[in-house]
């Protein structure tokens, strides 16, 4: 029976850890610059890819997917310069210019790298829980997942950088009156939410089949906690993730993977219909009244 | 050896018009209009589809074409979208004006275009294994069908492993016939399907699959996923120490997936196929030589790419007893019953009436260390369900798709 | 008439475009006579789809409604056309019934979604979001109906390998039907698009298109000027998504298949990416930018192979970073000071 009962919060700690996870990214692009990042899933392959290929060269797992989430970063730095910055004052244009990128990047990996690339083995084996196993590498991700929560919470509530973003993300103009280098702001966020979406792709870099169109299978889910959640990362991301991976796995245990997946995109439609500016917004208008 | 010669000089000298104008004519190139995915989702099918139809082109032209007509390859890519397929379809069959046309990897691909290829009365030669079932005078299937896959390696499973069966299936067309097609050959055996899973295509997270498994305790997994998201359940499984012997229709070799993850994410998978390139005859070794000398860089010779080599040489063949490239006259030489050729894989021939063909199958075993041992030879094997059902495409042509909930009507 | 058809809301009012737009819809007349008959399939087969996307032009260019989900719509339409003709079958008129009575399912639909999100005050990129989740929710829902259980009357629905067996449609003239395709299907949908396009530019210059851009402009300006913001964004959505249930269900009758990947991503971003690269604030943009748009894709991917994609992902960033109203509108308005130049 505890065996039972520990496979429940384990599904629930695996999707909300793969929500979270693959959401976070996303989240602070949309929530400081209002962007939609169409290429999030290009910037989660990219930390795949560059992970494996590190790995295969002979660096330690840890060192590879750390390599794989800083060339994600840095990709996004310099994709925001060139691209993103002149496009600040049309949000929905930057949707189309990521998506365009995001052609590109999938298509230009398969030109150059081929159709296939050599996958990581999972580390750390397995562990017994009554009739039970369990990788014990998915509890890594859990723990992941809360990590980058309390990343994302220290950096925005405890650093002098948390601060000039939140007051940049409230009002720019404003901001940049006072003197916060808004444009420097922007492109550290951008850079941070491309490096969470490589960190992504480095974490589940050793349980997937690796191919160029794999972002793909991180898009609805990321998309969806982010909506769920709102603007902020903050107060949005994780309780969006924690409903949203109720619902799933609560699904996908009594009536498998199929409803899970409609299930899942009908409750967004009713979240959002419910509290249409996501979690976030609702919070905060509780805590102001 | 003359001809060619001919053909040669004639190119290296064009200025003497008379030769030139007469070997034009005894050489008007013969079109092989190709629809294969090289970008998007499913090019890591689609280029070596593509590489296997350009190799039996090369070879075919380096010996004199077809009837002494070399033969033009006019490839375009779909991209992986039906619509796509649905206008290229078009263009090389009105525009063209191809004299077969083959390719198309899902299902779907293949039900976009046969509207099309039926209302322009053309060839076409679908060179994937699939759920069967097409009973359509205008094509041709050159690939495994569940007669020839599953009614083989499921007995053999149950023989070895037990009688309890766990499903792991697409949640489409092919998953669903494939998981139908399991339980119809297991019932006779006793055997029971103590869990049955339909996944959404494109789902990459198994945890709870596989602890459904684990609680069915079954003695093997009968695998139907389909796409590389779906395939992260062999790195997920064997790292929650599944441990279970698994059986497929078309894993190993389809997506070579032994090649993909690193060890032991695979061991212990069975599979039958027609083709699969551990395969070590003397033919195969010859035409797996071949294959790499054209292209180097070949991670695997997949079972489609091997199709799609054969179905060029199917079709010479065809065209060359018929002396025709009619579709009627085509199919007079099917209809005879010995419209075969001898691949790589052995002697394969077209049964006249489902049009299917024919396939030497072998069962193969995967182990700790992801190399692959053939365990079983089961011979020859016709594609025998269309005909018993009642297709029979030298009397009609109804042009439908069968399935066991779908048969023809009677009389 | 004519007065209406001009106004604020459009580019293109003058003689001058009238002209030319006769012209060239002379020349489209004239087209099938000199064309390669494989040619006037293939307009008529880019011309289906321009009806999608002047439906989200007017929701998007003229209402500020950005709809992700111009596919859903789409998907109902093709699958409602395909059971309902299935059913009824084609000939005296059959298949035209079942292309009326899709696209109303499509409208009724419409009007259900939209009045759950106008009503629920959903806006913004909230509104792309619900309306990609539920083309998303509908493209997961068809996937997976492979089994015979999902038949509709004799209809199978036949989940992702897609639904077959619905016949072409089929004009009933004189007794006898005629079979549209190639040239006799170029006619009808020329004439269906050019009504369409007059019909919207009627429209948008009315006192409702005025209303429609002042909303999209201000909403609460609007509101506070006494215009039920609300029923003005509906009718708009309705129409919107109509003409793309108008799009699926002839897409279908054309090929005589669909299936849910025309209903799920990537399709779904498709419309968005024609209307922007044409240029979404003007319906003539959107109609001359996605058929230049739909041929050069299908050329690039012709003579390109496998660098068609990577083109197409560069055509669209250049777009966004050098011709920031959409193409069309900016040659458009290009040509509109060349001209005031030469005549001033």
């Amino acid at each position: 029976m505890s065996g039972d009962l520990f496979s429940y919060v384990y599904q629930f700690a695996d999707v909300f850890a793969f929500l979270v996870l693959s959401a976070a990214g996303l989240a602070i692009i949309f929530g400081m610059m209002g962007i939609i990042n169409m290429a999030h899933g290009e910037f989660i392959m990219c930390g795949v890819y560059v992970t494996s290929a590190t790995y295969h060269m002979g660096l330690p797992l840890v060192l590879a997917q750390a390599c794989g989430t800083a060339a994600a970063g840095l990709v996004g730095v310099v994709l925001e310069y060139l691209v993103i910055r002149p496009l600040y004052a049309r949000p929905l244009d930057s949707l189309l210019v990521t998506l365009g990128v995001s052609l590109i990047a999938t298509q230009g990996t398969l030109v150059i790298l081929g159709s296939t690339f050599p996958g990581i083995g999972t580390p750390l084996g397995s562990f017994d829980v009554g009739v039970y196993t369990f990788s014990t590498y998915r509890m890594v991700l859990f723990a992941a997942a809360i990590g980058v929560l309390g990343f994302v919470y220290v950096l925005f509530m405890r650093t002098g950088f948390g601060v000039q973003a939140r007051a940049t993300m409230q009002n720019a103009a404003m901001a940049r009156a006072l003197g916060v280098p808004t444009s420097r702001i922007y492109a550290l966020s951008f850079g941070i939410g491309a490096a969470l979406a490589g960190l992504c792709g480095a974490l589940y870099a050793p349980t997937m089949n690796l191919i160029p169109t794999m972002g793909a299978g991180f898009i609805v889910e990321a998309f969806v906690t982010v909506v769920v959640g709102g603007a902020s990362v903050l107060l949005g991301t994780a309780p969006a993730a924690a409903v949203l991976a109720i619902i799933r796995s609560g699904l996908n245990a009594w009536y498998g993977q199929v409803i899970g997946q409609i299930g899942l995109l009908i409750a967004v439609i009713l979240i959002v219909r419910v509290l249409p500016s996501g979690f976030s917004g609702w919070l905060a208008r509780r805590s102001a009244s | 050896m003359k001809r060619r010669s001919l053909i040669a000089g004639a190119a290296t000298l064009p200025l003497v018009a008379v030769v030139r104008d007469r070997t034009a004519r005894a050489a008007t190139p013969l079109k092989i209009g190709l629809l294969e995915d090289v970008s998007g989702d499913l090019a890591i099918f689609g280029i070596p589809k593509l590489h296997g139809s350009q190799l039996a082109v090369d070879e075919i032209n380096a010996g004199g074409g077809i009837m002494g007509r070399p033969i033009q390859l006019m490839h375009l890519d779909p991209q992986g979208d039906n619509a796509r397929y649905q206008e290229f379809a078009r263009r090389l069959l009105q525009r063209e004006k191809v004299d077969v046309l083959i390719g198309g990897i899902t299902s779907a691909s293949r039900e976009a275009i046969r509207p099309i290829v039926d209302r322009a009365d053309a060839f076409y030669i679908y060179t994937n294994q699939y759920e069967g079932g097409v009973c359509d005078a205008n094509m041709v299937s050159v690939g495994a069908v569940p007669e020839q896959q599953i009614a083989t390696l499921v007995p053999y499973m149950v023989e070895k492993f037990g009688k309890r069966v766990y499903t792991v299936a697409a949640d489409y067309n092919f998953g669903h016939l494939s998981a139908e097609w399991g339980r119809s050959v297991l019932k006779p055996l006793g055997a029971e399907v103590v869990g049955e899973e339909f996944i959404p295509l494109g789902v990459s997270q198994f945890a709870q699959t596989i602890q459904n498994i684990q609680k069915a305790r079954p003695d093997w997994l009968y695998m139907l996923n389909v796409g590389a998201a779906q395939n992260s359940f062999f790195e997920q499984a064997a790292a929650a120490k599944l441990n279970l012997p698994m059986g497929s229709p078309i894993k190993i070799m389809l997506g070579f997936e032994h090649k993909l993850f690193p060890p032991p994410a695979l061991a212990n998978m069975y599979a039958t196929a027609n083709w699969f390139e551990e395969l070590d005859t003397p033919e195969a070794d010859a035409f797996k030589k071949r294959w790499h000398a054209k292209f180097p860089t070949e991670t695997y010779i997949n079972d489609m790419g091997y199709n799609a080599y054969v179905a060029v040489y199917m079709y010479k063949m065809l065209a060359e007893r018929a002396k025709s490239t009619k579709k009627e006259e085509l199919r007079k030489v099917i209809a005879t019953g010995n419209a075969g050729i001898d691949a790589p894989e052995g002697h394969i021939t077209i049964d006249p009436k489902s049009q299917h063909t024919s396939h030497r199958m072998r069962l193969l075993r995967v182990d700790e260390h992801h190399a692959v041992h053939v365990v079983k030879d089961f011979g020859v094997i016709e594609p025998y369900w269309l005909g018993q059902v009642g297709c029979d495409l030298t009397k009609s042509d109804p042009k439908e798709q069968y399935t066991p909930d779908h048969l023809p009507k009677k009389g | 008439m004519f007065q209406r058809l001009n106004g604020p809301q459009t580019l293109g009012n003058g003689r001058g475009f009238w002209i030319g737009a006769l012209a060239v819809f002379a020349v489209a007349v004239a087209f099938p006579a000199v064309a390669d008959p494989y040619d006037v399939g293939n307009f008529a087969y880019f011309l289906i789809w321009i009806f999608m996307a002047l439906g989200l032009c007017l929701m998007w260019g003229y209402g500020g409604m950005l709809s992700f989900g111009q596919t859903f719509f789409f998907g109902l339409g093709g699958y409602g056309y395909g059971v309902i003709e299935i059913n009824i079958g084609a000939a005296h008129g059959g298949s035209l019934a079942a292309l009326v009575l899709a696209v109303s399912v499509a409208a009724l639909a419409a009007a259900i979604l939209g009045y759950f999100m106008i009503y629920g005050r959903i806006g913004g990129v909230f509104f792309g979001i619900v309306t990609l989740s539920t083309t998303l929710a509908l493209a997961a829902f068809v996937g997976q109906t492979a089994g015979p259980e999902w038949t509709v009357g004799t209809a199978r629905l036949n989940g992702f390998n897609g639904m077959q067996g619905m016949s072409s449609l089929q004009l009933p003239w004189f007794g006898r039907d005629i079979d549209l395709e190639e040239s006799a299907l170029y006619y009808f949908l020329l004439v269906l698009l050019a009504a369409t396009y007059v019909g919207l530019r009627l429209l948008v210059n009315s006192r409702f298109g005025n209303v429609l851009v002042a909303i999209r402009e201000d909403p609460q300006r609007a509101e506070l000027l006494g215009y039920d913001v609300r029923r003005y964004q509906l009718v708009t959505f309705v129409i919107g998504s109509l003409l793309a249930g108008l799009s699926g269900a002839l897409y279908t009758a054309w090929g005589q298949f669909i299936t849910p990947s025309s209903i799920g991503l990537p399709a779904a971003a498709m419309p968005i990416v024609w209307v922007a690269f044409a240029g979404r604030s003007d319906l003539t943009a959107t109609f001359v930018g996605t058929f230049v748009l739909l041929f050069a894709f299908q050329t690039i991917t012709i003579y390109s192979e496998q660098s068609a994609l990577v083109l197409m992902g560069l055509l669209l960033v250049a777009t966004v970073l050098f011709a920031p109203r959409g193409l069309m509108v900016g040659v458009g308005q290009s040509l509109a000071r060349y001209s005031a130049r030469r005549g001033g």
